[in-house]
């Protein structure tokens, strides 16, 4: 049933050129095949990881002219074109991201665009190389002359032309429909989760072992790459091609193209692509202009009227949007020439979709269509997935070495401008034990969990844990050492399922990389069947099973902090650290916690808590540290802790002096 | 050696226009984790205002000099517009949805519109702007330097100097202090953190129109004139550091002269590569600019 939409879009693919008999209109269709490359890997950078590129164009340049050169220098034809240009534009790919996506905030988009007029610039002036302003001419190639055959069947009879035509409309449907394929495959699988998980939260992403920066330039790189084979095929569609093919507007309608057709989907940057191959041809021609504006506001009058016959809630929000589609159309009446405003009517464009219509046609769609069928039954629990006890969580406990501490923090300091948050701290864990941090607020807890997650790199001192020595290294290599934390303001995945938030955490276990991922190899395949066992295991230790494909962030408070102790849990950690766990949770629910928190020690691993409820503290702690003002002021069994008497001073003030 | 110092001097200049412009970019990225990306067509269409404006000026028969400093005032308010419809139309919604590709989208249609527009009211040709002082150029120790040069690098600095007196010593000033360093916090003090972000945008499009009339008169005016420059000044603004007002100086002096020097030794085609280069190179060994301070993240 899933596979009819692609089943059809395959037929229509296949008869599509015997319909279109048109040259002129077949090279649009081929255009949009190329364009919609390029836009569905853009999607996967813009739409998924969230960074904005605005050197797609370039990257497209790229490509053409790794195919041109080819052809120019070294008289290479379209099929070593193809995966060279791939090659090449990923790697350029890789220059731009490894460097723009260390840092967050709008680095990227200001790279790129620099970077698009720097290749403008160089395919200039490289004049031996790439021709410079003159440009570059192909010949479209001819795969087989299918034409001896036209006596056996009579539909191949026809001109050369037409038959390199028809060929190379082929040759670009089967590329599109790969790269449906290997994006479709490659974003349900890690990867794909891996991406969308950075977005939502991506300091939970690196301390899940998932490296922020690492996925992002991998999306990147992706992306550049089919922009290079869309580059490719390109010059072959267009047989000739210059530096002005590949400017600052282009790369600004690729991106119009994903918003206005959908991000985050298969089917919007197609559409994205058929408005902007057509998007010229409209602004070319006043009276198509005109009429497609009437048609635009008269939707929107419509739509409009609606809303207020409805009643519906937001009906006067819509005013806006209406009243300037309307308007739209009175200026595309006053206006005189055309392509004199050509730009700015682009602009109005982008402007409109940024505002109206931020999740695209197929968003806007997705919308209606949910709220026309507002009951559809979906599958949420997976309790009755079949528990196979071998794949049961943590099955084989840890052995536990009692002879020398799991972890060791030496003289920690770590200094926040002038004030030191931790001041000469030492911290020993044991391994199997409940080890309680407390301290009043602002005593440096979280401060101590975020050093040793790797958030924060200490200013001095050492960290020793199970022979790595943790100080310095970033949060997800400290991850895939064995240490899981929870957040002390939960940090889920709020878009991915529940099941896909545990998935995340157990990105470790693949083994298979990214081509095993595109291509579906049997060990991919056998270690997502496994990831997802064990993840069903695990929401069932947590006891959110029931839920396991609902939306994280429709997830009621206490059972977000269930889960993301589960997520902790499949990063198989050796030390897990929970940061107030307890908080904001009902009786019944730290009832729960508390039993969690004692199954996970009888499994082997150790705990590191902090917590300010006392009782579940006291209750379930082997060894509990106190903090005050940066320092380490007691450590010991609980019931020593709390006779202390600089606890009690910490704790309640003035002197602690008991009264004879 | 007075080739090299020639082209020190030359680079000087250029690089101070770009760092005004990147200051341009520094003011609201404080305030609001946004930034113009139309900055250039803010500088251009600032320029092509001045232009208009002192020519009507001079045609009132008041002396070129007289007329620029008159021209001034207009072209500041003309900034100071443009940057209160951009934060209007393109930022405001978007910082409410929290949408980065938003404001990123809508700033560059904003700056296409604008451009576009400018092509039509003033024309695709490059125009000349007349110069305020004399266009003879002066040598000192055989370094040829021309007036208007000078002129740039005391304005630019003068520019900047104003702001920054104005953010620091009053009260409007610490408003934006206190919204570019918690936006939440001054929120809840009672600033209107949303009209500061306005009156950034404001001040930072009127610092890029001022650029505007201050580079004009050593190039030429034209709808084309913004782009390379707003996208120099990137480079300057994360070479300098995003956070960095000293930075943005020393990354503009940085870039101008390697471009000047790129230009004579190399090839002045290639003029405008080392530009990305050293964004890079910058973004790889010290990714919050030279001078930039590392953010501390907060779980």
């Amino acid at each position: 049933m899933r596979a009819f939409p692609y089943i059809l879009g395959l037929i229509a693919l296949a008869v599509c050129p015997f319909l279109v008999t048109s040259p002129y209109y077949l090279h649009l269709l081929v255009t949009i095949a190329i364009f919609s490359i390029l836009t569905l890997g853009l999607d996967v950078v813009f739409g998924y990881t969230g960074e904005v590129s605005v050197g797609h164009a370039s990257l497209l340049g790229i490509g053409a002219y790794t195919a041109g050169v080819l052809a120019f220098h070294f008289n290479l034809g379209f099929w070593a074109a193809l995966p060279l240009a791939v090659i090449v534009t990923a790697f350029f790919g890789l220059l731009l991201a490894l460097p723009a996506l260390r840092v967050t905030g709008p680095y990227l988009a200001m790279v790129t665009l620099a970077f698009g007029t720097i290749v403008q610039i160089l395919i200039n002036e490289m004049v031996d190389l790439t021709n410079g302003p003159l440009g570059i001419k192909f010949s479209t190639p001819l795969f087989i002359d299918l034409r001896a055959y036209s006596d056996v069947i009579p539909l191949f009879d026809m001109s050369l032309k037409r038959m390199k035509e028809l060929e190379y409309f082929y040759i670009t449907g089967i590329a599109l429909v790969l790269t449906i394929v290997i994006i479709n495959r490659v974003l349900a699988s890690h990867y794909g989760r891996a991406f969308e998980a950075l977005r939502d939260s991506p300091i939970a992403s690196d301390c899940m072992g998932v490296s922020v920066y690492k996925y992002k330039v991998i999306a990147f790189v992706l992306s550049a790459g089919l922009a290079g084979l869309a580059g490719a095929l390109f010059a072959y569609s267009e047989q000739y091609i210059a530096p002005n093919n590949f400017s600052f507007e282009l790369s600004v309608q690729f991106l119009l193209a994903v918003t206005m057709g959908g991000r985050k989907s298969r089917l919007g940057p197609m559409i994205g692509a058929v408005i902007i191959v057509f998007l010229p041809n409209l602004l070319a021609d006043i009276a198509l202009f005109r009429i497609a504006a009437a048609i635009i506001a008269g939707i929107a009058v419509v739509a409009g009227v609606a809303m207020f016959v409805r009643g519906h809630e937001q009906r006067h929000r819509a005013l806006v949007p209406v009243a300037l589609c309307v308007a739209f159309f009175v200026f595309s009446m006053m206006l005189q020439k055309i392509t004199d405003y050509k730009l700015s009517i682009f602009g109005m464009m982008i402007l409109f979709v940024v505002y109206f219509l931020p999740e695209g046609i197929v968003g806007f769609l997705r919308q209606l269509v949910a709220a026309a069928l507002p009951n559809r039954a979906r599958q949420v629990s997976a309790r009755h997935e079949a528990q196979d006890d071998s794949k049961a969580w943590a099955a084989a406990p840890l052995a536990i070495n009692t002879q020398k501490p799991l972890l060791t923090a030496q003289q920690i300091v770590m200094q926040f401008g002038g004030l030191k948050a931790l001041d000469h701290v030492d911290l020993n864990v044991q391994q199997g034990t409940i080890h309680g941090l407390i301290g009043p607020n602002g005593s440096g807890k979280s401060t101590m969990m975020n050093v040793l997650t790797g958030i924060y790199v200490p200013t001095e001192g050492s960290i020793a844990f199970d022979g790595h020595a943790l100080a310095g290294m970033k949060s997800p290599e400290i991850a895939l050492c064995g240490v899981a934390r929870t957040f002390q303001n939960v940090q889920l995945f709020g878009e991915l399922t529940l099941l896909e938030n545990v998935m995340v955490g157990l990105h470790h276990t693949y083994t298979s990389g990214f081509f095993g991922a595109a291509l579906h190899t049997s060990t991919f395949t056998r270690e997502e069947a496994e990831a997802h066992a064990r993840a069903v295991s695990i929401l069932h230790f947590v006891g959110l099973d029931d839920l396991a494909y609902e939306e994280a962030r429709n997830l009621p408070y206490g059972k977000q902090r269930l889960l993301e102790i589960g997520r902790a849990l499949a990063l198989d950690p050796k030390l897990l650290l929970l940061d107030e766990p307890a908080a904001g949770l009902t009786a019944p629910d730290i009832a729960d916690l508390v039993r969690i928190i004692r199954k996970i020690r009888d499994h082997g691993i150790t705990v590191i808590l902090i917590e300010h409820h006392m009782d579940v503290v006291m209750s379930i702690c082997d060894q509990v540290t106190v903090f005050d003002f940066g320092q380490k002021i007691a450590e010991g069994r609980p019931a020593d802790v709390q006779a202390n008497e600089r606890v009690i001073e910490a704790y309640l003030g003035g002197s602690a002096v008991p009264a004879h | 050696m007075s080739i090299f110092m020639q082209l020190i001097v030359s680079g000087i200049s250029v690089g101070m226009i770009y760092g005004v412009i990147a200051f341009g970019y520094q003011l609201t990225f404080a305030t609001s984790k946004t930034l113009n990306f139309g900055q250039g067509e803010a500088l251009m269409i600032g320029a092509l205002v001045g232009l208009t404006t002192i020519n009507v000026l001079i045609g009132q028969s008041l002396g070129t000099f007289t007329a620029y400093f008159l021209m001034l005032p207009v072209v500041l308010a003309f900034g100071a517009l443009q940057g209160t419809v951009v934060e209007w139309l393109g930022v405001r919604q978007a910082i409410k949805t929290k949408s980065e590709a938003g404001w990123i989208m809508a700033t560059i249609a904003l700056g296409i519109i604008f451009k576009n527009v400018a092509e039509n009211v003033w024309g695709r040709d490059a125009l000349k702007f007349p110069s305020p002082l004399p266009e003879a150029s002066l040598s000192f120790w055989g370094i040829r330097i021309q007036p208007m040069e000078i002129a740039i690098v005391i304005g630019a600095l003068g520019m900047m100097l104003a702001v920054e007196f104005f953010n620091r010593r009053t009260i409007q000033g610490k408003a934006v202090v206190a919204t570019a360093s918690d936006r939440d916090a001054a929120g809840l003090m009672g600033i209107n953190t949303s009209r500061v972000i306005t009156f950034s945008y404001a001040l930072s499009s009127m610092t890029a129109a001022f650029a505007g009339v201050l580079v004009a008169p050593v190039t030429l005016t034209g709808a084309t004139m913004g782009a390379v420059l707003g996208l120099k000044a990137f480079a300057v603004a994360i070479i300098g550091g995003l956070s960095s007002g000293l930075g943005v100086v020393v990354g503009g002096l940085i870039l101008g002269i390697t471009e000047t020097m790129t230009g004579y030794y190399v090839s002045t085609g290639y003029k405008d590569v080392p530009g990305l280069v050293l964004l890079l190179l910058v973004l790889s060994l010290r990714p919050s600019g030279l001078f930039g301070k590392t953010t501390i993240k907060k779980v």
